[in-house]
């Protein structure tokens, strides 16, 4: 994890809106931010992996998702797997600027396509 | 430069609030920071608020939570059913996660803390001419925050409501008549009955309000509401991406007989995984073990995400994208691909 991906990283929690944010990487290792209490690091850790073996059936399914977006009553997951395994999970609140932020965010991780 | 042309027709503002010296001054404050522009009515109670909106024309309501009889959050959650282009707004003087979240969750555009200096007060009323000033560009005006026409007839269906659905433009387009949970008739202009309901759904450009419920003059539908919604969503989505292709503006086009096809599937079963609904699906038996996979893998994520129920999951595909919606009897599922590139 370079100094320019961790800056870019640490600076999602800043967007109004953004519940939680975490980030694996191939090695295994996370990185999250998100309120302590309902978010605490292990449990973003937990999700990043969860979400990861949700997008197994698809893929499985010829639906290899660039990303999917689980939109729940009170917020939305988007959840972005790279080609390189890393692993992205934002959690925000619907409605708002981490909510209109999540396409812009999620390409930003993914590699540029040619 | 531009704000300020936008803003120079008259806008109509509600606001509630039960306290009456903080009315005043609020309504004081915004009438001369708008400089006139704002005509501001005002309600001590939800009751009262009704009874002016029965007569009046407003664009946005502005309502404290803490009321007398109704609170302002279950205020905006009926609005919202009611009015669902009406621009809402809560402003509290007790703001808390809890409220906030109930507040847009019940159809609030926005939730905000109440002003406690001038220079507070001119930050809500920007904020507010910002509200006002927005516009949604496609589709319906109900499609403000996240509920769109095919949202509110969900709602209307899955809570086995029954009310009208009247949409418009200029002058009235068309009505949807939903009876217990169930779409009985449709008419558009001179048209009727499921193609009125298709058609009704790719005009854009309107608005639509939610009216008590009358006996429609005829039965003209029999199919599902899950069915004739997945067709009239594919529908709309192909005549989106042949106007994309185009170039035209779909509300120029409304009256386009039938959509060019695009590569997509549908697909709707129960859930015990029978079949209810398939379109140009190759594999509906693989589809439907995907479906119930990916549904019972997030059911047990529901509770300790701590986010309320799973409304649908939005996938990205490389070339397209896919939408898959769990519902407590019933999965759909629908593939919309990218059109070609001209």
């Amino acid at each position: 994890m370079n100094a320019d991906f961790k800056a870019w990283f640490a600076a999602l929690p800043a967007i109004p809106g953004m519940l939680a944010c975490g980030v694996r990487q191939p090695n295994g290792k996370c990185l999250g931010y998100g309120d302590d209490k309902v978010y605490p690091a292990g449990k973003i850790e937990k999700l990043l992996k969860q979400f990861g073996e949700l997008h197994e059936p698809l893929a499985a399914a010829e639906l290899a998702p660039r990303w999917t977006t689980w939109a729940f009553e009170y917020g939305h997951i988007r959840f972005v797997p790279r080609a390189d395994k890393w692993l992205l999970l934002l959690i925000v609140s619907p409605e708002t600027e981490a909510a209109r932020a999540l396409d812009r965010v999620a390409n930003d991780f993914l590699p540029p396509t040619k | 430069m531009a704000k300020a042309k936008k803003q120079e027709h008259e806008r109509r503002v509600l606001i509630l609030d039960d306290e009456p010296d903080y009315l005043a001054t609020v309504c004081d404050c915004f009438r001369a920071l708008s400089e006139g522009r704002w005509q501001i009515d005002t309600a001590a109670s939800a009751a009262q608020a009704v009874e002016r909106l029965k007569t009046e024309v407003i664009e946005l309501v502005v309502t404290d939570i803490n009321m007398p009889g109704q609170d302002g959050v279950q205020f905006i959650g009926e609005l919202h059913r009611r009015h669902p282009q009406l621009k809402k707004v809560i402003m509290t003087a007790q703001a808390s996660a809890e409220k906030r979240d109930a507040s847009l969750a019940a159809g609030a555009d926005l939730f905000l803390e109440k002003p406690v200096s001038a220079e507070g007060i001119k930050s809500i009323f920007e904020k507010l001419s910002e509200l006002l000033d927005w516009k949604n560009t496609q589709g319906f005006q109900g499609v403000l925050r996240s509920v769109g026409l095919p949202d509110l007839i969900q709602m209307e269906c899955v809570g086995q409501n029954s009310s009208i659905l009247e949409l418009f433009n200029e002058q009235p387009l068309g009505r949807i008549y939903i009876d217990q949970g169930q779409i009985i008739h449709a008419v558009c202009g001179e048209i009727f009955g499921e193609r009125a309901f298709q058609k009704l759904f790719t005009i854009t450009g309107g608005t639509f309000e939610l009216l008590d419920f009358e006996v429609p003059p005829e039965h003209t539908i029999n199919r599902t509401w899950e069915v004739l919604l997945a067709e009239a969503l594919r529908q709309r989505e192909q005549l989106a991406q042949r106007a994309q292709v185009s170039g035209k503006n779909l509300a120029a086009d409304s009256t386009a007989a039938e959509p060019v096809g695009q590569t997509a599937e549908m697909l709707i079963c129960s859930a015990a995984g029978e079949v209810l609904y398939n379109w140009q699906c190759a594999d509906a038996a693989a589809r439907v073990t995907l479906l119930q996979a990916v549904a019972q893998r997030a059911e047990k994520l529901i509770p300790e995400l701590q986010l309320g129920k799973l409304d649908r999951v939005e996938i990205q595909l490389p070339v397209g994208r896919a939408v898959l919606q769990p519902r407590a009897d019933r999965l759909v599922f629908m593939r919309v691909a990218t059109p070609p590139k001209p």
